[in-house]
């Protein structure tokens, strides 16, 4: 029974759901205020100390909204697919280790990579679904473009993922995270650079964020949405953006595992898991604002015609010099 | 709970800018309010795209009798609890457009008005000044449509 208890208080608060949402809502508020210094502006000031606060009254006000089906939407998943994409995401998370360990304890198996990046083609499907059933043409355009956009990112991605699967020697997770004495960003960095890149367009950020450019197409996939499904739908974006710094953190930057200097190792396991992904959060914003947007077409060419020749490139130059030359010098 | 959502909705009032036939000086203003100097997302304000993603619908302009349907309808469009922002001379009862044979004399002929900001155009500290009166008025009165 112990045992069970362990288990709910993993998933449901610390490190699971609980943690994981009140995370995503600070990152939101630190990628807010990054975008408003970067612009010359203050950002969120009043709700809370510095604004900090600011997340949380978007989400509650979102939730406490009139709640609006339009008459041409398709009602089941309109409603549905925003909480599924949410809960998908969510998911992927739970199998990244946090603090040493993943959020389900002993939930990691070999290939889990592979799984949970499944998992987030999974979220984006059901992002396309919702856009697709409200029954709108701006709707319509956004969930288009996000599978367009998709087509474009998923196989270099998945490539680039596979460079530090393959300096670690194997597809699991939490193994290629305990294995990196040296941090893979610098034992591959044209993977990790590579992966940022093609990071921004699967969390359709700048320059990618086509699927829900404002002065082209309203709202994108969300103009339908209002209310609490809307609030979902921002969640899950907010996730997805984390669950990408996590996934960075995990593959490139030696995942939770840092120095220990006292008491318990997973604690500070913990610390060093929040500040990298802070970090990485921290270069993924400034990619968003230094960047205009590209155009649909211009993204589909470029992914197919530079980033996807670059990372088999970068997959053929990993096995190289992870075959041949670390083993000279290591 | 329903304070927490009081709260809520005075700290992040996001708003939808509707023109209905200004000359534009006052949506150079209301834009006026996003730029650094202004920045209203100090209190959360944020402008929105789509009218189903708004609490607040500024509207400037004196409402042509083309655009009055339309105005109608964005307002409908809107999940309550919605306030209306009536933004410049015209939109508050036609300004120098009064009594034109193709104008309908203010945005209040059309559909319900929380704040009138008078002016041609307002200045944005002008137009805050409104906007902060339309959330204390939140505080207490409970929204209209209802």
């Amino acid at each position: 029974m112990v045992v069970d208890l362990w288990f709910v208080f993993r998933v449901l608060v610390f490190p699971g759901f609980t943690f994981i949402f009140f995370f995503t809502m600070f990152c939101d508020w630190m990628e807010r205020k990054i975008e408003a210094r970067m612009q010359n502006r203050v950002g969120p000031a009043f709700t809370g100390p510095a604004g900090i606060l600011q997340p949380f009254a978007d989400i509650i006000k979102l939730l406490s909204k009139e709640d609006i089906i339009p008459s041409g939407a398709k009602r089941n998943v309109f409603r549905l697919a925003p909480i599924l994409a949410f809960s998908f995401v969510v998911f992927a998370f739970s199998f990244l280790p946090i603090d040493g360990s993943a959020v389900i304890p002993n939930s990691s198996f070999a290939g889990d990579l592979i799984f949970v990046m499944a998992l987030i083609t999974i979220a984006n499907f059901f992002l396309f679904l919702s856009g697709w059933a409200s029954s709108n043409p701006y709707g319509d355009i956004g969930a288009t473009r996000v599978l367009t956009q998709f087509l474009g990112y998923d196989i270099p991605l998945t490539l680039l993922a596979l460079a530090p699967a393959f300096i670690a020697g194997s597809l699991t997770i939490s193994v290629i995270a305990a294995n990196q004495y040296l941090p893979f960003a610098i034992l591959a960095p044209w993977a990790f650079v590579l992966f940022i890149v093609t990071l921004q367009a699967e969390l359709e950020k700048d320059p990618f964020d086509i699927p829900h450019a404002e002065s082209e197409v309203i709202g994108g996939l969300e103009t339908e949405f209002g209310g609490g499904k809307l609030a979902f739908l921002r969640l899950t974006r907010d996730v997805q953006i984390v669950f990408g710094a996590a996934l960075v953190v995990e593959l490139f930057l030696g995942g939770p595992y840092g120095p220990v200097f006292f008491g318990l190792p997973e604690l500070w396991y913990f610390l060093w898991f929040v500040l990298k992904i802070l970090a990485v959060v921290l270069i993924t914003e400034y990619v968003t604002c230094l960047f205009a947007r590209l155009r649909i077409d211009q993204v589909l060419s470029g992914n197919w015609k530079v980033l996807l020749p670059l990372s088999v490139l970068s997959l053929a130059l990993t096995v190289a010099v992870a075959t041949w030359i670390y083993p000279l010098v290591m | 709970m329903s304070k927490l959502a009081t709260w809520a909705r005075l700290k992040s009032p996001w708003v939808l800018h509707f023109n209905s036939g200004a000359c534009n000086g006052c949506d150079i203003e209301v834009i006026a309010l996003l730029t650094p100097r202004y920045d209203v997302e100090r209190f959360g304000i944020k402008l929105e795209g789509s009218p189903r993603h708004a609490d607040v619908l500024l509207t400037t302009g004196s409402v042509t009798k083309q655009c009055a349907e339309r105005l109608k309808r964005i307002y409908e469009q809107m999940p309550e609890p919605k306030f209306v922002v009536a933004i410049g001379a015209c939109a508050c009862s036609g300004g120098v457009f009064k009594g034109n044979y193709n104008v309908l004399d203010g945005v209040d002929k059309v559909i319900p008005v929380n704040v009138y900001i008078p002016g041609c155009p307002p200045k944005p500290e002008a137009i805050i000044d409104g906007v902060v009166k339309l959330l204390n008025s939140v505080k207490e009165a409970k929204p209209n449509g209802k």
